[in-house]
């Protein structure tokens, strides 16, 4: 926890977050004066789901999304928490860098969705060319801007060329400069009200898109790909693809296990917040979840180095992917019901 | 050392929720041993694929800005996109004999999506 100043001399407590678009949404809250966590923020805003994407590729690997699309998080959280504010895409990079300082100079601090490739101060296993990953502008320096990247420890400086290069490169998921700001907020939101929003939201994005690969369904997809995989792609190439996937799981700022542990700490928060105990049991049953997809990846790390070849195969990891499908199905079911007589 | 914690010593660490004993949620920034593993073998692999171009560029079989797009992680369709070129175009660039045909405002508008000079486009670095 660093404290940096802003354009307008405001101090900004920089957090260290485990996912970028939560932790710039919450900081973006904060800097407002409305002291909200990370978890709360990625429950409100509905950031949990479940995606498999073969048709997109970064570096040759098949997508698996664990989060809402890019953008959706702020958006949702924003709207619900009742506050003022402002999201742009450009197609001119010159005119979206003119209003990024034009903002900035306004005394706001400014969310952007960058490409983590050109991104200058991003190390080597952190380089993927994926288009969402959200950092938050503090001012303008010479030559530059100081960048929080609440991913990261501490506030970084990012040269202005590399920050253009990295707003509106071309690639899967192309941010196109996207950019927002809140212009104010609601200092008393109605937590309780966008809570019940947010995990009505997370149900029906879970269960009820009806396509195979999105939801509870996708996870089952996964499962069978997984399942197939050595024999279609073989061993080394369904290894990569493992790796893949852990990868999502894991390493793409999520809190470990696939946001489930994040979705566990929001429950946490929401059962001290409405008293309630179911809420709480809840909670304990995604920690439950999210232990099912650590032990998923540890499981495909294991193949992936050998260990204990005979017990460690693909079925047994796809099988654990069905196994979280299946108590994941149960857990938002259970969740409808819950929600239902929360009042608000 | 092993490659895995050669990699993960170098750059920011990143933070990872945990159940502590209290039924608190905490942030750590230990990484899981699953994701150094995988994110090793996923690395070595993107630099063993861009060792083999590497070499093929040398060999002759293609051109130099295959290999640059394989060092920023690009597909044709991205390239192609970034540099305002057709699909089929920047597939026939990675033949060495057209690329080596190429007029500089083809090879500028490259150079300009790749972020490498005029000098290094035409070249792979020989070690």
């Amino acid at each position: 926890m660093t404290t940096e100043l802003a354009a307008n001399g405001k101090p900004y407590v920089h957090h260290h977050g485990a996912h970028c678009e939560t932790a710039v949404t919450s900081a973006l809250f904060r800097y407002q004066g409305v002291d909200i966590s990370e978890p709360m923020i990625f429950g409100i805003g509905s950031g949990i789901f479940f995606g498999y994407l073969p048709f997109v590729k970064l570096v040759h690997l098949p997508v698996t999304a664990f989060r809402n699309k890019p953008g959706a998080v702020f958006r949702k959280a924003a709207k619900r928490l009742g506050a003022n504010f402002v999201i742009k895409t450009y197609r001119d990079p010159q005119q979206g860098m003119d209003e990024l300082r034009q903002v900035l100079k306004a005394g706001h601090i400014v969310g952007l969705a960058t490409n983590l490739y050109w991104l200058p101060y991003v190390s080597e296993r952190h380089r993927h060319n994926f288009g969402g990953h959200n950092i938050i502008v503090l001012r303008e320096t010479e030559g530059g801007f100081r960048i929080s990247d609440p991913t990261f420890g501490d506030p970084v400086d990012c040269s202005a060329d590399g920050l253009e290069r990295a707003r509106f490169v071309p690639g899967p998921m192309n941010p196109r400069g996207f950019m927002y700001y809140t212009k104010s907020i609601n200092p008393h939101p109605d937590l309780r009200g966008a809570c019940i929003k947010g995990m009505k939201d997370s149900c029906s994005l879970m269960l009820r898109i009806p396509l195979p690969i999105f939801g509870v369904r996708g996870m089952r997809f996964l499962s069978k790909k997984v399942i197939k995989s050595p024999d279609k792609l073989g061993f080394q190439e369904a290894c990569r693809h493992l790796a893949g996937i852990v990868r999502w799981v894991e390493e793409t700022g999520t809190g470990g296990a696939g946001f489930r542990y994040m979705y566990a700490a929001f429950f946490h928060e929401v059962a001290g917040l409405f008293g309630s105990d179911e809420l709480a049991n809840l909670s304990k049953e995604m920690t439950a979840i999210g232990d099912n997809w650590r032990e998923f990846s540890v499981t495909a790390a294991r193949i992936i180095k050998q260990r204990g070849k005979a017990e460690e195969t693909f079925a047994k990891a796809g099988g654990l992917i069905l196994k979280c499908a299946d108590r994941e199905e149960a857990f938002f079911r259970n969740l409808q019901k819950v929600v239902r007589k929360l009042k608000a | 050392m092993e490659f895995e914690d050669e990699i993960f010593n170098d750059g920011l660490p990143k933070a990872y929720y945990k159940h502590n004993d209290n039924g608190q949620y905490v942030l750590e920034t230990n990484a899981p041993w699953a994701e150094k593993v995988s994110c090793a073998l996923i690395i070595a692999g993107n630099r063993a694929n861009l060792e083999e171009i590497r070499k093929a560029v040398l060999a002759g079989q293609k051109s130099p800005l295959c290999y640059y797009m394989e060092m920023r992680q690009m597909d044709p369709g991205i390239l192609a996109k970034a540099a305002g070129i057709a699909v089929f175009r920047v597939k026939r660039h990675f033949r060495p004999e057209i690329f080596a045909k190429l007029k500089p405002s083809v090879l500028n508008r490259y150079t300009k999506a790749l972020r490498v000079t005029l000098e290094e486009l035409k070249t792979v670095p020989n070690i």
